[in-house]
């Protein structure tokens, strides 16, 4: 790849960054109200609307909403958050509180749904019995409709509430971090598995794999030489997508388990309307999801030999992430290259591919 | 292969057992043979301000409540003021205009300095005038003050500029929690989150510990001892701290206590009530002593300025069914616009009767008539009106819904206005998108009835229109003002009165019910009070064994 295309994919990065911001920012000065009348604006002080100006004034929230825009980038770029209006807390103090033990929790739960969704593809194909194979299958679908506070919920029930296993209060760090893991887990395992049963389902009906079985090669042989490699593209498309999951996983559960964390600091920033936090909260989740994004589309050619092509990201051929049932190509096991690529062909669309006939 | 398999899920069995078997045992609280063990208390929401004025979310007057003490004592009982800080009840002149306290002598803040006069007219002129600068409001109790003056170490005068009846209940409110005098040097932003440990006060516990938006841990002072003389505890609580923790999810609450593994919740709902039943659980409702529950009409709108109208939506509500339907005999059926227990209640309850039959003829005679959709019309114009979702008011949702239903029997159309906190509080100032104001106010004064009435207070029923700076009713505002500037205990019940009478043949309010705090509580917890609005107090709490 050309430097002269790296550097178009960063200014990319950089220009979603900044629609992202000025979305947030544009949207939270247009709803009725902001954070200074959150915090004093309730009925509950009885303030009279002179005394609610001057309090205004003196935050200086009563001055044009570009002037406050155009301030608010130059802090961003020295670095500076700014102050929470809600708490008078710092930001950035606040987000240090809460990124390690959001952190903790989105890495336990990406960890555990990759090895769930492994070991429920894994079932799905080649566990024992028929019925046990359809129940496995059927688990993605119903893992995506449970809603995840629900999960939550249930889960306290039954492991605190009912079994006492483990105390919602008063719990050490390892054991309240089990229930949101698991709880997070779920939602996210889900895409996941169905993307490996479908490469599963794809390559078995490949021609080579008689000639691999014909050769002696065992099914977990087959699994880890000949699947797994052809699910690590689209499992890769499918790394911002989760991390879109992952973050709005984490305001439910967080939520739901009172945990302090970057999920619950959004979920109180907006029912509180605080702008500083928000926006703190907004350029960190792009960035993530920018640079995430950003490593995927420049691991492709890495990962696949098809995709070095001079000029190209390798973008064509990403997938549409939400359509998980796009269909795969497929690739021969030494590697040669099928060239699937559709000159011209946009992100997120689905290259032609000889599809072989396969029934699912 | 199968016996990797059953290796392995003997191993992943082993991990589980292990992992629970750390849980166990840590449900414990910790207390010592000497003290008292320390409670647990779950808190719906997360306290924004420990600076008192701004304290009257209930997450932040229940820990004002426990770390500062007031200059006089209002019984929850009896609502009579009794002395704290005070030594004695104030000497008042004969317009309410001159009050002298004189101070209990050896109180101490828990930073060692002393709560002397110098101190108390410091925190007073703070509360009382408040600081724009620092972003500190004013206290809504506080009416008319002009300036506080140090007689000398033991005694305060405060004068006013007009009669302020109200003075000595206020500074028995947490909204005049006295502070230490460095404390009142903090700008708005430091009596906010993140700061808790420094808020100092000279009540009967102090802030320890804090983690932001979670947890507050609050120890016992050893040394306290200037509880009210009519407590029947005196000197340090018993327990050894109080340990608040944020738990904003109903279930999980309600779960937590029940299974044992808190002491005490704030803000049961009534579907969950019934599961504090027995001998291991009990159920505290606090009455909140103040204007009910209940649905402002907003006057001043064309679609309800005529009385026949405003009566109809009267008529056409039935109130003990949506109690009964959505609520418990927590939630007392209301009699008047203020709570049965409230300082100058009157029974207005003939003024609400159910009854949909006069409500259509009130309609008929008021010329709307019925259109193709079943709402009425008059003039081309349809009889739908808007009504506030009151996010901090229970199933406030719901019982706009049951009412919807019930309006739309006699041709009222209903709409909800959804959003969150913010955007109600700033829809409520406006006639033209909020013309059914849902609201309740606790405090335990005349003065309640004007706070939430006055045009120039919470103005609940915008009779003063904020568009066009009209007031409605002039008759009303002079009423309300009148409960608030007349000397006497005599004429503020006699002026309460009027106002309620005015309120109820206006048609201006339908009260829905008594709204309480409800607790939920682990029986071992002994001795849990509120004070006269339903905040907690932990002072006089035991824990049994």
């Amino acid at each position: 790849m050309s430097l002269r295309v790296l550097l178009r994919r960063v200014g990319q990065a950089f220009l979603v960054l900044a629609l992202a911001y000025t979305g947030a920012y544009v949207l939270l000065s247009a709803l009725p109200g902001d954070a200074v009348m959150a915090r004093y604006g309730s009925p509950d002080l009885g303030l009279s609307t002179e005394q609610i100006a001057e309090i205004r004034e003196s935050y200086g929230i009563d001055r044009p909403v570009i002037l406050r825009y155009f301030e608010s980038i130059g802090a961003f770029l020295r670095g500076d958050f700014g102050y929470s209006v809600q708490s008078g807390a710092k930001v950035s103090d606040l987000i240090a509180e809460a990124l390690p033990s959001t952190l903790a929790l989105a890495g336990i739960a990406l960890v555990g749904a990759v090895f769930l969704a492994v070991v429920i593809a894994f079932t799905a194909s080649y566990g024992k019995g028929t019925w046990l194979r359809r129940l496995f299958r059927n688990l993605p679908p119903l893992f995506i409709s449970l809603p995840v506070f629900w999960i939550g919920i249930i889960l306290i029930q039954v492991f605190s509430f009912r079994l006492g296993l483990i105390p919602v209060i008063g719990a050490s760090p390892a054991q309240a971090i089990i229930l949101p893991a698991i709880t997070l887990m779920i939602p996210i395992a889900a895409p996941l598995a169905q993307v490996f049963l479908r490469s599963i389902d794809e390559v078995r009906e490949q021609p080579f794999v008689s000639v691999v079985r014909a050769r002696g090669a065992s099914t977990s042989w087959l699994l880890w030489r000949n699947v797994a490699p052809n699910a690590l593209l689209p499992a890769l498309t499918m790394a911002g997508l989760l991390f879109g999951e992952l973050v709005g996983g984490a305001i439910v559960t967080e939520a739901v388990f009172g945990r302090v964390g970057i999920g619950n600091l959004t979920a109180q920033a907006v029912a509180n309307r605080d702008t500083p936090v928000l926006l703190a909260v907004v350029v960190i989740a792009t960035v993530v999801f920018v640079t995430i994004n950003l490593a995927v589309d420049l691991l492709y050619p890495v990962l696949d030999a098809r995709l070095r092509r001079r000029g190209s990201g390798g973008r064509a051929a990403r997938r549409d992430p939400a359509f998980v049932d796009a269909p795969m190509e497929t690739a021969a096991i030494d590697g040669s290259a099928l060239d699937a690529v559709a000159p011209g062909s946009g992100p997120g669309s689905a290259p032609e591919t000889d599809r072989p006939g396969g029934t699912r | 292969m199968n016996k990797r398999r059953v290796a392995v899920i003997a191993g992943l069995a082993a991990a589980a057992i292990a992992l629970t078997g750390c849980a166990s045992g840590a449900g414990d609280n910790g207390g010592g043979e000497a003290g008292g063990g320390t409670l647990t208390y779950l808190e719906p929401q997360t306290w924004i301000t420990l600076y008192p004025p701004a304290g009257g979310f209930y997450p932040n007057g229940g820990v004002v409540n426990q770390i500062t003490d007031r200059l006089l004592y209002q019984n929850p009982e009896t609502l009579e003021l009794e002395p704290w800080i005070a030594e004695e009840l104030p000497e008042v002149n004969a317009d309410a205009t001159e009050y002298t306290f004189t101070l209990r002598e050896g109180v101490t803040y828990s930073d060692g300095t002393p709560l002397d006069a110098e101190n108390v007219v410091k925190n007073i002129d703070l509360f009382a005038k408040g600081d724009p600068d620092r972003a500190l409001s004013v206290s809504e109790a506080i009416n008319n003050y002009d300036r506080g003056e140090v007689v000398d170490e033991r005694t305060v005068k405060f004068y006013f500029s007009a009669p302020s009846p109200g003075f000595a209940q206020a500074v028995s409110t947490i909204n005049s929690g006295l502070l230490s005098s460095d404390t009142l040097d903090r700008t708005g932003e430091e009596f906010g989150p993140g700061n808790a440990t420094e808020i100092i006060g000279s009540g009967p516990f102090v802030i320890a510990d804090e983690k932001i938006g979670s947890e507050l841990d609050l120890t016992t002072r050893e040394d306290y001892d200037w509880a009210p003389p009519s407590r029947d505890h005196q000197g340090a609580a018993q327990i050894d701290g109080v340990n608040f923790i944020v738990a904003g999810e109903a279930s999980v609450r309600v779960g937590t206590v029940v299974s044992g593994q808190a002491d005490i919740a704030r803000t049961i709902p009534a579907p969950d009530e019934g599961q504090f039943v027995g001998d291991t659980l009990s159920l505290v409702a606090a009455p909140t002593n103040g204007v009910n529950n209940g649905l402002n009409l907003r006057f001043g709108h064309p679609l309800l300025e005529d009385i026949k109208v405003r009566q109809a939506i009267i008529a056409g509500i039935d109130r003990q069914t949506i109690v009964d339907t959505l609520f418990t005999d927590s939630y007392p059926l209301a009699t008047g616009v203020l709570a049965k227990s409230a300082r100058g209640y009157v029974d207005t309850s003939e003024f609400y009767e159910f009854d949909q039959d006069r409500a259509k003829q009130l309609l008929d005679e008021a010329g709307w008539v019925e259109g193709s959709d079943g709402i009425r019309e008059k003039d081309g114009q349809k009889l739908t009106l808007t009504f506030n979702e009151a996010l901090p008011q229970p199933r406030s949702k719901e019982v706009v819904t049951l009412i919807q239903e019930q309006l739309a029997e006699i041709g009222i159309g209903v709409e909800i206005f959804a959003g969150d906190q913010v955007a109600q509080d700033e829809a409520q100032k406006d006639i033209d998108t909020i013309q059914v104001y849902h609201s309740m106010v606790g405090r335990a004064d005349f003065d309640v009835l004007k706070s939430q009435l006055y045009s120039a207070n919470r103005n609940a029923a915008l009779n003063l229109n904020n568009t066009t700076g009209e007031v409605t009713d002039p008759e009303l505002d002079t009423l309300l003002a009148q409960i608030a500037s007349v000397p006497t205990v005599d004429e503020r019940q006699a002026a309460s009165a009027a106002a309620q009478q005015r309120i109820a043949e206006q048609a201006y309010v339908l009260p829905l019910f008594e709204e309480p705090q409800v607790f939920g509580l682990q029986s071992r917890v002994q001795g849990f009070s509120t004070e006269s609005i339903g905040r907690p107090s932990f002072y006089e709490v035991t824990l049994e064994k």
